[in-house]
């Protein structure tokens, strides 16, 4: 671990509860501004009933590298040499370097590193001995989540979950206030997405090394999140 | 991120009230009574895009940079209250790009008669109504009514038009909030404004003393619990609490 344990709050809790915290739309991280890009999919003809393959599409595209991009920033940060920071960051910085190569869209850049600060002042707070990364800088969603994980105890394939998860659970909440259906319905979607990212979930946690990070790109979605980002009379931020 | 002590960093004010009844130009109203002798920063919410930061940026009464706005999507009354993230990011950024500011306003997306700040993100706030809204609005109180920390009733020009008793709402409000202040104001009412310049410095000057408590106006207007001490005002912080909460004799 990166920082040793002094005066940390004595308190143990199981990995899945951590992921369930996380993945929760209720924490205060300011999430509830997104939509995925659901909001511009719709308006650019994306049918409502196509949202249950929108969302897996994500998981074969965007969700491998945000799950990826989460679980070698776990391993970095866990690995990290004892008492350096430094090295952490850096390789922490390099990791980035990638991850924003495989993530084209600077719409999509600029709400992951709005929405990764956001978790990163929960993370500071509850999480002290993430506070000497986290601090340095603004990182993009994926990665604080990935230094949170290490910090606060979430195993590698929770964290590939909890990223799977979010992702489809914020297309389903967006979806019932742009296009509200039958919200039970919709609730399925979500676990369907999930099923067909589960087949993937054991590669992706033992992702280690920077250069492996998956590079799935999806044109559309980058395109609609552009698109998002400069629609008039918008609901969602992104 | 930058963390001052709360009585060295800018006071933070938030301007609430339901849509249409003059947020924004209050505020552009404080920043022209006020720009030249404090520094001045201010964060606008909107439901869609930068609509009020456009506003205020194009009214020229604050260097451009210094409004900034947050993105609330669909829910206005969430940014404000139960997740504050992205406006407690906004503001501490606008203070640390412009350290030492002496207030931040942030205007809340126009809402509901409900809607208040929490105090995790503000340290005081004005709730905003007009006479246009109708007479009536203050009577039937809600927790930015008659709690907050000053209630403005806005557009008093506009009475003769509406057929609305100004004196007669300001006495409603004033009854509503228990002797609260409450400010009949206008742009075109020069000592309505000296009288809301007043308000305001006196308040930072509190802040800044340390003398100023921020106060949750709470989710709902408090109701009356007849018992055998003669009652109490329920002040309610989540509808399920149970009653162990501010009891105030009355």
């Amino acid at each position: 671990m990166l920082v040793n344990s002094i005066d940390l709050p004595a308190r143990t809790n199981a990995s899945a509860t951590l992921a369930m915290l996380l993945a929760d739309s209720r924490l205060p991280a300011g999430a509830h501004v997104s939509s995925n890009g659901v909001e511009a999919g719709l308006r650019r003809g994306l049918d409502p009933g196509e949202i249950a393959d929108y969302m897996r599409a994500r998981m074969a595209t965007v969700v491998r590298v945000e799950a990826g991009a989460a679980v070698i920033a776990r391993h970095l940060t866990e690995h990290g040499p004892l008492s350096a920071a430094g090295i952490v960051i850096d390789r922490l910085g390099d990791l980035e370097i990638e991850w924003a190569a495989r993530t084209p869209s600077p719409a999509l850049r600029d709400i992951a590193i709005a929405l990764g600060a956001g978790l990163a002042r929960i993370g500071q707070r509850i999480w002290p001995q993430t506070a000497e990364v986290l601090r340095t800088r603004p990182l993009p969603r994926p990665i604080v989540l990935g230094i949170i994980a290490a910090g606060a105890g979430i195993g590698p394939d929770d964290l590939v979950r909890l990223v799977a998860y979010d992702d489809a659970q914020t297309v389903a909440a967006a979806v019932l206030k742009l296009e509200p259906t039958d919200p039970i319905r919709v609730t399925e979607w979500v676990l369907d997405a999930c099923a067909a990212i589960e087949g993937s979930v054991s590669e992706l946690s033992r992702l280690t090394r920077t250069e492996a990070l998956p590079a799935a790109g999806a044109p559309l979605i980058e395109d609609w999140a552009e698109v998002q980002s400069l629609l008039p009379r918008r609901l969602f931020r992104a | 991120m930058p963390e001052f002590p709360p009585s060295e960093r800018a006071l933070r004010l938030g301007v609430a009230g339901p849509v249409g009844t003059g947020k924004s130009s209050l505020i552009a109203l404080i920043c022209r009574a006020l720009a030249d002798e404090i520094r001045i920063g201010v964060i606008t919410n909107d439901i869609y895009t930068d609509e009020d930061a456009r506003l205020l940026r194009s009214a020229g009464v604050l260097d451009p940079d210094r409004i900034r706005s947050v993105e609330t999507g669909a829910c206005p009354h969430t940014a404000i209250r139960d997740d504050v993230t992205a406006n407690l990011q906004a503001v501490e950024r606008l203070e640390g790009d412009y350290f030492p500011l002496d207030l931040v306003l942030v205007e809340s997306g126009g809402d509901n008669l409900t809607a208040t700040f929490s105090p995790a993100l503000i340290d005081a706030q004005i709730f905003v109504l007009d006479v246009a809204g109708g007479g009536d609005v203050a009577r039937k109180g809600g927790p930015g009514i008659a709690r907050a920390d000053l209630l403005v009733v806005n557009k008093t020009d506009l009475a003769e038009y509406v057929g609305v008793d100004v004196e007669l709402m300001v006495a409603d409000a004033t009854e509503a909030r228990e002797g609260g202040p409450v400010l009949a104001l206008s742009r075109r009412d020069e000592s309505s404004i000296a009288r809301l310049r007043q308000w305001l410095l006196s308040l930072l000057s509190d802040h800044r003393a340390g003398a100023h408590e921020p106060q949750d106006p709470g989710p709902m207007a408090p109701h009356f619990h007849a018992d055998e001490d003669g009652g109490y005002v329920h002040s309610h912080e989540s509808a399920d609490d149970a009653h162990d909460h501010r009891h105030e004799p009355v």
